[in-house]
């Protein structure tokens, strides 16, 4: 029940043994200054952890893009395993070394191996551990969103990359709403005042699926904050400008009552289960407002447990503001009525992203795409740019500083709720780079 | 530009002290009861006073003479001009010349002390609203203000303390309250226990800002304060739909506001200057300013202030266990679990809010209305509003008006709480409970 304590007490062992090793990864830090001279489609090997219903999404994703190798696959549970293991074969590529010896195996998988980059689809406790064995390992690491859930998580896989030189990043999230950030970056907007989305998806049904996500209830019992920030901020960091030109200074957050968890257990397993009865720390409703160096503001939601659609984005700039809900625009004197909605679609057309409209990736191998979040014939443009970030030399679209920057969200917000909506600091894992990083720039 | 309000914060300091000895032969007068309304007779003559005359003013008075059996025997403004022009609508109104006041900012304190009237109403600049109320209160009547009705605490429990003592209220009852038909919803268990609701005041103002013919004070805020300036209107919403002062109460808030200086911008555009003082006066408050409320029993409210960007207005947003709904001018939608077509998608609301359109709405039926179209900012409608409607029927009844003292304090005190938080880099404040623990008892607000 409690594993990631277990886990805790791991990462303690684990990181007073290795650290030392980092120095001979120096001085190999990926720039983009110097990518072209790399070729194309240089073969990548890559290892899998954990391969559950994102892992499998992942794993099939990668196998139908041409020169993606598999050479070691690692996971606890016996049917994902094999399933994963026939998967490779029946791509065509060689036989996988398989890594089944627990919940720690990770390592010696990393350890083991020669791979560019692992690909982590664990819980969320398990995200930074394996990151640090990778990237101490001399592998770049893509994880699944959350890639850290404390801040000195954050910090470690900041200082990681910093004396190795190899990254881990949730580059496979992607940024979205990029229209909106096209005409951001193009000045329609003005300058943005204030963001308003969030992660408001009713999980209650995933939360009580033992054989899909066993670990995931568990952090609605024990944490009350904001659990998912990094949907929201696929959104927001770029068109804010966060770590590019401004940072985050503080943030506060709220949660309310508690009771929908508790009332959906009784509801379909007694009014005597176990989790009907359980003390749930999250709240329902979740908010919270961050305000940046530069002023600005944004407010993201955290809603896993009511009965709702899902979430609208709004982004207020001082020239005119969209609205998800129902696709609405106003933009001061191109707009034709004053302080009146226009249907924001001629302008998401006209304003599509250029790495949207030239995306045009090489066929996908096999057929559509298998696990949570698949169906797609086509290889996902996350999978196509990092791809080719590994094959360049690149960095990925999410760096480490703008990755660990989303996921610090998490710890942030669960300290402001337990101290009354208080302010807290953010940390500047940049030391001071975001004022002359440029904004993010997807090409 | 003249801090009107701070000069006026000197004569209530000069006032208070001087008056409050006069209060005590007002005391012990009988507290109106809803329990006790129907003795009185329906028809009876209401004399009203009027205190600031402008846009709003205009409007109320107006709605009032439409009224059968209203007087206005004396009223109160500062601009001759208005001052005229409220006389001549009374007179052509039919009634009696009314006694005119206008022997500067503080002249409403003649007439309350002067006239016998049933209630005064207020629709002067910001900063007079709570001691017009006072004066008025301490002189034997009610008083109907318009928002906000406190800018301080202090005021906030001044206007408490009065009205406790004296029996006679003060009121933002002719705000009226907003979202009936999701009240009505609400209040028959549609969404289950709420849980969250977010709106605000998003509304652009710049324009209104620099009216000075208008409102020559409003701007002025925005240069001293840095909050949320606003919070009636959303309030009028969210108050009853979160039984905030009838079962539950505000507990604490946070609040913060983004950088500012779209005023300075517009300044520019507005004086075609880009060297007018006010492209460079600092202007305190905030383009954007959202607060988080908490309640006793853990409900949240988010509330937005937002007067300064291009933007059409504002939504509304409430959650409870069973549902939500989220609409604006141009798109209602709402989802209720169990009941709603397609899981975890909208459906539209309308049907619904047709369906549970609130009795008062649907039966609503009023006298004809005296005179035609009416006059000022707000008008437009032949028919009495509703909000005038219920507050003659309170004033005759000898009712609570809907928005009851503790109601209207607790909606106003939003802004100096907020700015409270903003200036102490969104720490948590407390709110005050100016119930005194009533709240806990307090009946949900049912509108008959």
């Amino acid at each position: 029940m409690y594993k990631k304590y277990d886990r805790r007490n791991f990462v303690k062992l684990s990181t007073s043994g290795t650290f030392d090793d980092a120095d001979s990864f120096r001085n190999i830090f990926p720039k983009e200054a110097f990518p072209q001279n790399q070729t194309g489609s240089k073969t990548l090997r890559l290892g899998f952890i954990g391969i559950g219903g994102r892992g499998s999404y992942h794993l099939n994703a990668a196998l139908g893009i041409e020169g993606v190798e598999v050479p070691a696959i690692c996971e606890l549970k016996p049917v994902r395993l094999y399933q994963a293991k026939r998967w490779i074969e029946a791509a065509g590529l060689p036989t996988p070394r398989l890594y089944d010896r627990g919940p720690e195996d990770f390592k010696r998988l990393c350890e083991s191996e020669d791979l560019d980059a692992i690909i982590c689809c664990t819980p969320w406790e398990y995200h930074t551990p394996v990151c640090v064995a990778a990237m101490k390992n001399n592998k770049h690491a893509v994880t699944e969103v959350p890639i850290c859930i404390t801040i000195e998580e954050a910090w470690e896989i900041v200082e990681i990359y910093e004396s190795t030189g190899k990254w881990a990043t949730m580059g496979l999230e992607f940024f979205y709403n990029l229209p909106i950030l096209n005409m951001i970056q193009k000045g329609l907007f003005g300058d943005i005042v204030h963001a308003e989305t969030g992660y408001i998806h009713d999980l209650r049904m995933v939360k009580f699926t033992p054989e899909e996500e066993p670990w995931r209830l568990q952090h609605s019992l024990n944490r009350n904050g904001n659990l998912y920030p990094d949907h929201p901020m696929a959104s927001m960091l770029p068109a804010l400008d966060i770590n590019h030109g401004d940072r985050f200074d503080y943030i506060q957050s709220m949660s309310s009552n508690s009771v929908m968890l508790n009332n959906y257990a009784a509801l379909n397993y007694g009014k005597d289960s176990l989790y009907a009865k359980a003390k749930v720390s999250l709240g329902d409703y979740n908010a919270s407002i961050v305000r940046t160096i530069n002023g600005k503001m944004m407010t993201i939601i955290h809603d896993t447990s009511t009965p709702h659609p899902r979430e609208d984005y709004r982004i207020q700039g001082t020239k005119g503001v969209y609205l998800s809900n129902g696709k609405r625009i106003y933009l001061e004197g191109i707009s034709p009525k004053e302080h009146e909605w226009e249907p924001a679609d001629k302008y998401l057309k006209e304003y599509a992203h250029p790495v949207t409209v030239n995306y045009n990736p090489p066929p996908r191998k096999g057929g559509a795409i298998q696990g949570h979040g698949g169906g797609g014939t086509q290889t996902p443009q996350h999978w196509d740019r990092l791809v080719r970030a590994l094959r360049e030399n690149k960095l990925p679209d999410w760096d480490v500083y703008d990755s660990v920057t989303s996921s610090a969200i998490i710890p942030l917000s669960c300290a402001s709720v337990a101290n009354r909506s208080q302010a807290v600091d953010f940390p500047d894992f940049t030391k001071g780079k975001w004022k002359t990083s440029p904004r993010i720039n997807l090409v | 530009m003249n801090k009107i309000y701070y000069n006026r914060r000197k004569f209530v300091k000069l006032s208070t002290t001087a008056a409050v000895g006069g209060a005590a032969v007002l005391s012990g007068i009988g507290f109106p009861k809803e329990a006790s309304a129907q003795i009185q007779t329906n028809n009876r003559t209401l004399r009203l006073g009027f205190v600031g005359i402008g846009g709003r003013g205009s409007y109320h008075l107006n709605a009032a003479l439409g009224i059968e059996g209203i007087e206005v025997p004396a009223i109160c403004e500062v601009i001759p001009k208005r001052l005229q022009q409220a006389k001549k609508w009374i007179e052509e109104a039919g009634l009696p010349t009314p006694r005119l006041y206008d022997r500067g900012v503080t002249d409403f304190n003649r007439l309350c002390e002067t006239e016998k009237l049933d209630a005064v109403i207020c629709s002067t600049s910001w900063e007079w609203h709570t001691p017009v109320c006072l004066a008025a209160m301490k002189n034997d009547k009610h008083c109907v203000s318009e928002v906000p009705i406190v800018l301080t605490l202090d005021e906030a429990w001044q206007i408490v303390e009065t009205y406790e003592r004296t029996g006679k209220w003060a009121t933002i009852g002719l705000e009226g309250f907003g979202q009936l038909s999701l009240l009505n919803m609400i209040q028959k268990g549609m969404l289950g226990d709420i849980i969250h609701a977010e709106t605000g005041y998003i509304h652009d103002l710049r324009f209104v800002k620099f009216s000075p013919d208008e409102e020559p004070w409003r701007l002025q805020h925005s240069i001293d304060r840095n909050g949320n300036l606003y919070p009636d209107h959303p309030m009028n919403k969210m108050l009853p739909a979160l039984d905030i002062n009838h079962g539950d109460k505000i507990e604490y808030l946070v609040s913060m506001s983004s950088f500012g200086g779209m005023l300075n911008d517009y300044a520019a555009i507005y004086y075609k200057n880009k060297n007018h003082p006010l492209t460079k006066t600092k202007i305190a408050l905030g383009n954007y300013n959202a607060s988080l409320i908490r309640t006793t029993n853990g409900k949240m409210m988010t509330l937005i202030h937002d007067t300064s960007t291009p933007h059409p207005r504002e939504n509304y947003r409430i959650q409870g266990t069973k549902g939500l709904y989220v609409g604006d001018a141009t798109s209602k939608k709402i989802y209720i679990e169990g009941l709603s077509p397609v899981e975890h998608e909208w459906e539209p609301a309308d049907p619904y809010l047709k369906e549970y359109e609130h009795p008062i709405a649907k039966n609503y039926n009023p006298p004809p209305r005296r005179g035609g179209e009416i006059q000022g900012h707000g008008g437009g409608g032949t028919q009495t509003p509703q909000h005038w409607d219920r507050l003659v029927r309170a004033l005759r009844e000898n009712k609570l008006p809907d928005w009851d003292v503790y109601d209207s304090i607790t909606s106003s005190a939003i802004s100096p709480i907020t700015e409270a938080s903003v200036a102490n880099k969104g720490k948590a404040v407390d709110f005050p409970d100016f119930t005194k623990g009533k709240w806990k008892t307090r009946p949900p607000i049912t509108l008959t």
